[in-house]
């Protein structure tokens, strides 16, 4: 298929500029990124470098101030609203605050972007099982996340961000909340996604060790690249 | 996002707040019970003066009067008044002849003088409405004219009378005070002349009428006397009279127009005649203004509850950023989002509206029973205890216009909290804290 020779994500000069009042804040200024289908890239960063802000370009959450950014083939700047929310379905975001609905318990949380692409109440809610059983919650799928440790709401987060089969996950620190034992089985679970599914991962950081159980290592500074390894 | 699955979400997010949705919803509850009560009630009330007025007035009836005695002063039910206008106009019994000859379209003609006065006997008086008026004519007009007890006498004595079945039985309670051949005195105070001077005459009650129900302009009436047309004239020294009613051999309209232009030409517009089409669209025009002025109070307080939930909606909005923002990143459509909080809001409106005319309904029942507790028999009752069996309507109009009202008055006031919702960058509210 030709499909696979374009990348699942292609920054060229992409700039980020928010608006502080009448101040500009830089966030971004002026990155190249290009990620394959498949890769398991680790953003590394200081705090304030512009790691969330690449991130939620890539999830089309947002759009940049220039530059290009393609994401499978299509430039997001030239997206109108409804276009964007047609992208992110196919997007799995896992948060850094896990994001998760409080009144929902975990399987509803789970079935939300299946609703939400149209997914029929039967088809969804076998998957959502599926989904967290994979991530080991299937004896938790009745519990609101009020009633879940944070390590368990990340793993729903996880298992949420998977329901649509996207071409690739973005996690913002995935493990910043949770202690390093969970952190260590969230992880894996990544990387099972990544060898068993090939679903392509980019996974913002700033703990080195975790970075390094990536692939591939992009070191975000001041808003720009300032190292692209393989690890 | 399918209909029914943004259903699902908009009542999940309602569910979780109960207490706060059922004020809310009870701000509609409020301003539709209002609207549906009070609506029911004037309905109730104009569907059953239009049916008495319907059996008082057939639509081929004419009635002539004075133009300044208009309905005023004397009333429906009551005596009219003195039968000349301000202007000094006068109709008379003899008028009748020369009405009869304006139209071929006319078929008869009867005069009526009314005057307050009152009957009595040695254990009974009762003030009473006169109404001096041929017999024969009137009963052909009128077939509710009809002795229940008696008889009519056509022609009839000098001293005998026709009473309403209420002067024979005012409390409606099986006590009769006549039976035909009694005697009774029928009396009024002279005041043309000063100082004023009862008069009276001693009677015969030769028929007691059959139950008429309900009232009508000239039509016989439970609580009047009939008194023969010479004798009253004799009696009350005049030969005015209050009202001439004019049956017609058909009702087309143009006929029933023609024939009032040319009575109004004959007595240079110095009369007014009223068909009974015209007296029906009056009635309606009066109770439509009624009903706008209550519905508008009513729907006041629902404007009041539409404000309720836009604040609601508001702080919700507030409170609900950051869900907004996630699902919005997980690729929901700013429509899907508007329609989840439009659907809050819908469903408040509906519950509110249903709960609404149940409760307004039942307050229509309770209001009509405590105004008609006075009253006998629902739908018809008399007029001189001036309280009505009112039976509350409730149109299929007033139940689909109440819950519309209720819901669209709902998704007008969520509409600028909705769509702010929908507004919303995903960035910015996930941001959001
Ligand atoms: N919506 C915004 N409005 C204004 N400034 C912003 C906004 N979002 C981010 N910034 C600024 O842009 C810069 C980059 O922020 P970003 O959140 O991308 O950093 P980060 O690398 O994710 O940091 P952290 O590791 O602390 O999460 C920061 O200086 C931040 O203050
Ligand atoms: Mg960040």
């Amino acid at each position: 298929m030709s499909v696979q020779n374009v990348p699942v994500v292609e920054a060229l000069n992409v700039k980020k500029t928010y608006m502080l009042g009448k101040v500009p804040v830089e966030a971004l200024r002026g990155v190249n990124l290009r990620v394959e289908q498949g890769d398991f890239v680790s953003i590394l960063g200081p705090s304030g470098s512009g790691k969330s802000t690449l991130l939620n370009l890539i999830g089309a959450l947002d759009k940049p101030t220039s530059g290009t950014l393609r994401i499978d083939g299509v430039d997001i700047g030239k997206l109108n609203d409804n276009q964007l929310a047609n992208l992110r379905i196919h997007i799995g975001f896992v948060f850094q605050f896990f994001n998760l609905i409080p009144r929902l318990n975990a399987r509803d949380n789970v079935e939300l972007p299946m609703s939400i692409s149209n997914i029929g109440k039967a088809e969804r809610k076998k998957r959502a099982i599926e989904l967290l059983e994979t991530v080991g919650l299937k004896e938790r799928m009745n519990h609101k996340p009020a009633e879940l440790s944070g390590g368990q709401q990340q793993r729903v987060a996880i298992a949420r961000a998977l329901a649509n089969n996207p071409k690739f996950l973005l996690l913002d620190e995935p493990t910043g909340n949770v202690d390093s034992k969970t952190a260590s089985d969230v992880l894996g679970l990544i990387q099972k996604l990544n060898k068993e599914q090939h679903v392509s991962i980019i996974m913002v950081t700033h703990d080195e060790k975790l970075a390094h159980q990536a692939n591939r290592i992009v070191k975000v500074f001041d808003g720009e690249i300032s190292a692209d390894m393989v690890s | 996002m399918k209909g029914i699955d943004v259903f699902r979400y908009s009542f999940s997010a309602i569910k979780l707040r109960k207490l706060r949705a059922a004020l809310t919803t009870l701000g509609v509850i409020v301003g539709i019970a209002a609207i549906v009560a009070l609506l029911s009630i004037t309905q109730g009330l104009q569907a059953t003066l239009t049916g008495q007025l319907n059996q008082g007035l057939s639509a081929n009836t004419l009635i002539v009067m004075p133009s300044s005695g208009g309905f005023g002063g004397g009333g429906f039910g009551g005596g009219l008044g003195q039968g000349a206008s301000s202007t000094g106009f006068s109709l008379y019994v003899n008028n009748t002849a020369e009405i009869a000859t304006l139209s071929p379209d006319i078929e008869a003609t009867v005069a009526i003088i009314s005057r307050s006065g009152y009957v009595q006997t040695d254990d009974f008086s009762r003030v009473v409405t006169f109404y001096g008026v041929d017999f024969e004519r009137y009963a052909q007009i009128y077939p509710t004219f009809r002795a229940e007890t008696g008889s009519i006498p056509i022609p009839p004595q000098e001293d005998q009378i026709v009473i309403g079945t209420r002067v024979n039985q005012p409390g409606q309670n099986g006590t009769i005070f006549f039976t035909p051949g009694d005697a009774i005195n029928v009396s009024w105070v002279n005041a043309t002349i000063i100082p004023p001077v009862n008069e009276t005459y001693s009677a015969t009650v030769a028929g007691v009428l059959e139950k008429v129900g309900g009232f009508g302009i000239g039509g016989p009436s439970d609580t009047g006397v009939y008194i023969p047309i010479d004798k009253v004239q004799s009696f009350f020294g005049t030969e005015q009279c209050d009202m001439i009613i004019v049956t017609l051999t058909n009702s087309d309209n143009t006929t029933i127009t023609n024939v009032s232009k040319a009575i109004a030409d004959q007595f240079s517009n110095q009369v007014t005649v009223i068909a009974s089409t015209a007296v029906l669209s009056l009635l309606t025009t009066v109770f439509s203004t009624i009903q706008l002025f209550l519905g508008g109070i009513a729907a006041i307080s629902l404007l009041v509850a539409g404000i309720g939930i836009m604040n609601i909606m508001i702080v919700s909005l507030i409170e609900r950023t950051r869900e907004i923002g996630i699902l919005k990143a997980l690729g929901m459509k700013s429509r899907s989002v508007l329609a989840i909080f439009l659907g809050e809001s819908v469903i408040i409106g509906l519950i509110g509206a249903t709960v609404g005319i149940g409760l307004g309904w039942g307050l229509a029942v309770i209001v009509a029973q405590v105004l008609g507790s006075g009253a006998f028999s629902p739908g018809v009752s008399g007029n001189t205890s001036g309280a009505f069996a009112i039976t509350p309507l409730l149109t299929p109009e007033v139940l689909l216009g109440a819950l519309a009202f209720g819901v669209g008055v709902s998704i007008i006031f969520a509409l600028y909290p909705a769509w702010r919702a929908s507004k919303l960058k995903p960035v910015d509210a996930l941001r959001y804290e």
